[in-house]
């Protein structure tokens, strides 16, 4: 037999007033806490401080401390030298492409100093995958495993909720939008806690173009250090004013939040630690073999001379639209397979801080990476077509917009 | 036999998953959707049985993909016993989400969890007599310290499909509206 | 005095009274219902949601589904 929600809620009353006895409610230091952090006078900056709090040991642990600290004295100081020194055929074809793709000076070949620059498989895509981007993704996925266990999610779902309601989704959004930080793929799977169809289409449209994953912003704090708040800017910037023109485009509903509130509970490390260790793992599954995949299919690319094609085809819009050097083609094509890949080749091309702000923005808004095309896809092809044309559309005029922002300024 | 383990988010759901199965566990992706669901093995009288995470879900009528996916999953396994796992503290809503898993027909048994968290609120519940009421075996536990967990695996025999309108016969000459012909 | 409950003010308790057919099912499961008393915790500015404390735990609703549910203003 079946109840409807009236009897059922009569047969729970009649059960509990036999078995459950109420004694005086205490309100608890959790509670207090609870709602302090949820009320918009206190929570709102209680929320600005963890965020600001996660982005400093976000920055500082990944990048001062490992890459810096550790990995880039072990790679630039060990493992380069020692794999230029011992693989055989320095200058051929596949030393370029796994150790190291050098430079000719004055017609002589010279060998790259560090890990940024050598390109090889072995080396540039090795440092990035494992030096770079595996301690900006721990810590970045252990933060965030400790916000959603001890319950901190849903209040900044609470708080979040006004604004992101004008752009058609609601504050839950709030997860994907973060996860996607981490990674854009496990981004794109969150998206199911979104009801409709047309939130979860310019949830997916969003993150994929507007939020750079872990990797991207572990590299980003490595080689562009000063910019990266610039560069952040711009992409909020963007995903709010883009969400607000996609909520009045896109057709279908959007539904307003409705979740529960929980009180806030002490993690369990177990618990924890299995997250991260999935999460992590399945991260590594997907980014290494394209990290490396990347790599070689950048310098196949380079040798053949398919990069200076594209770069010469595309340089009166890159040049004169974008106004950054049309060497940027190539990094637009890495980025593709890995953008974290692109930002590291971006820094080693010459220009002016602006150029390299206005590049690496639109590296970041410009196509997800392999893996999260194919995740989309897995969501629908429909789909996946609507982002792609509001991608290409975003990429030109955000594209046009910074440039435009730039000389207005007067540094562009 | 294949064992679900349901209940609200944020009720301690997944660590309770993580104390019946140990280390040995899969994320696997639900057909044709992007939720993502874990599952793992418990050994059960010397035999392998799956145990599956069930996605978080308030009813068993979705408000979204996530609970859709929890009410698919269940729909599907039509003789899976189900642990539905309850917040003590809030204890009406979960039986809000156990009726409705009992009047599918399936065989469930109920954990009290975060026993602690209601001790702490002053809430007492008599889980014998909620066991003689609902006529399924209630276990109270607090999976965080590993507390009851054993119980709950040891009744697992102990439960059975139990009829709804059975429960109604125990509460005669209380308030309520009847015996409805709903449904 | 009946009142929708987006119209709560903040600390102000009610009984629930009436919630529109179209929000029943979907909060029921989370313990909003007919003749319990609801408090309203917090309500965000701009029309943002709002949090209500119901049986000792806290729900989120949007601003227009809390219009659709009214109650009995406690004095």
């Amino acid at each position: 037999m079946k109840l409807n929600p009236d009897e059922r809620w009569d047969l729970i009353d009649s059960i509990a007033s036999h078995v459950v006895t109420y004694g005086e409610y205490r309100h608890t230091l959790k509670d207090a806490i609870g709602e302090l952090t949820v009320k918009p006078m206190t929570g709102i900056p209680i929320a600005i401080a963890v965020m600001y709090c996660f982005w400093s040991v976000f920055g500082s642990f990944a990048g001062t401390l490992c890459t810096d600290g550790f990995f880039v004295k072990l790679f630039d100081g060990y493992w380069l030298p020692w794999l230029q020194e011992v693989f055989p055929g320095k200058g051929g074809w596949l030393y370029s492409i796994l150790i190291d793709a050098g430079g000719m000076t004055n017609g002589e070949f010279i060998l790259s100093d560090n890990c940024f620059e050598a390109f090889g498989v072995l080396t540039s895509g090795l440092f990035v995958a494992i030096g770079v981007v595996l301690p900006a993704i721990v810590i970045f996925y252990l933060m965030l495993t400790l916000l959603e266990d001890i319950g901190y999610m849903p209040r900044l779902a609470v708080l979040i909720d006004t604004v992101l309601h004008k752009i058609g989704l609601h504050g839950y959004a709030i997860v994907p939008t973060i996860l996607s930080l981490g990674c854009n793929v496990p981004a794109v799977t969150a998206t199911r806690i979104l009801e409709t169809r047309k939130q979860r289409f310019i949830m997916m449209t969003l993150l994929a173009i507007f939020i750079p994953c872990g990797a991207q912003l572990g590299i980003m704090e490595e080689v562009i250090p000063g910019l990266v708040g610039y560069v952040l800017l711009y992409l909020v910037i963007g995903y709010f004013i883009f969400g607000f023109v996609l909520n009045k485009i896109v057709p279908g509903k959007s539904p307003e939040i409705l979740i529960d509130v929980p009180q806030y509970q002490k993690p369990m490390m177990a618990n924890v630690r299995r997250k991260l260790w999935m999460r992590v793992s399945s991260f590594f599954k997907v980014a290494v073999p394209f990290v490396l995949l990347g790599c070689v299919v950048v310098n196949v690319l380079y040798l053949v001379g398919f990069i200076q094609w594209l770069g010469d085809l595309l340089a009166p819009v890159f040049v004169g639209w974008f106004g950054v050097p049309k060497e940027t083609a190539g990094p637009l094509v890495a980025a593709f397979l890995r953008k974290d890949l692109a930002v590291a080749q971006l820094s080693v091309i010459e220009m002016t801080q602006y150029q390299m702000l206005s590049a690496v923005v639109l590296v970041s808004i410009y196509f997800p990476c392999v893996a999260t095309f194919a995740m989309m896809l897995k969501e629908g092809w429909k789909e996946l077509i609507g982002s792609v044309a509001v991608l290409a559309v975003v990429v030109f005029l955000y594209g046009g917009i910074i440039h435009l922002i730039g000389k207005l300024l007067g540094v562009a | 036999m294949k064992i679900l383990l349901m209940g609200h988010p944020n009720v301690g759901k997944s660590v309770f998953f993580n104390r019946l199965t140990g280390a040995n566990v899969i994320e696997s992706n639900y057909s044709g959707t992007t939720v993502d669901y874990t599952r793992g093995y418990m050994s059960l009288d010397g035999k392998e049985v799956e145990v599956v995470d069930v996605p978080g879900t308030f009813s068993l009528d979705p408000k979204d993909r996530a609970e859709e996916v929890a009410v698919a999953m269940l729909k599907e396994a039509k003789d899976a016993y189900v642990i539905c796992v309850i917040d003590s503290s809030k204890l009406e809503r979960g039986l809000y989400l156990a009726l409705q898993i009992m009047e599918e027909g399936y065989s469930v048994i109920i954990a009290l969890n975060m026993d602690d968290v209601a001790e702490d609120k002053n809430i007492k519940i008599d889980s014998q007599k909620l066991e003689q009421i609902l006529g399924v075996p209630v276990v109270s536990t607090i999976a965080i310290e590993n507390i009851g967990i054993s119980k709950v695996i040891s009744r697992l025999k102990d439960a059975k499909p139990v009829d709804v309108e059975d429960i109604t016969v125990m509460r005669a000459g209380m308030n309520h509206r009847g015996k409805c012909g709903c449904t | 005095m009946e009142k929708r409950l987006s119209e709560l003010n903040f600390d102000e308790e009610g009984i629930v009274k009436e919630i529109d057919e179209s929000l029943l099912r979907q909060v029921a499961g989370m313990g909003v219902r007919i003749g319990k008393n609801v408090r309203m915790t917090t309500k965000q500015p701009m029309k943002g949601p709002v949090v209500v404390e119901i049986d000792k735990s806290f729900t989120s609703l949007g601003r227009s589904m809390a219009e659709k549910i009214v109650v009995e203003v406690k004095k």
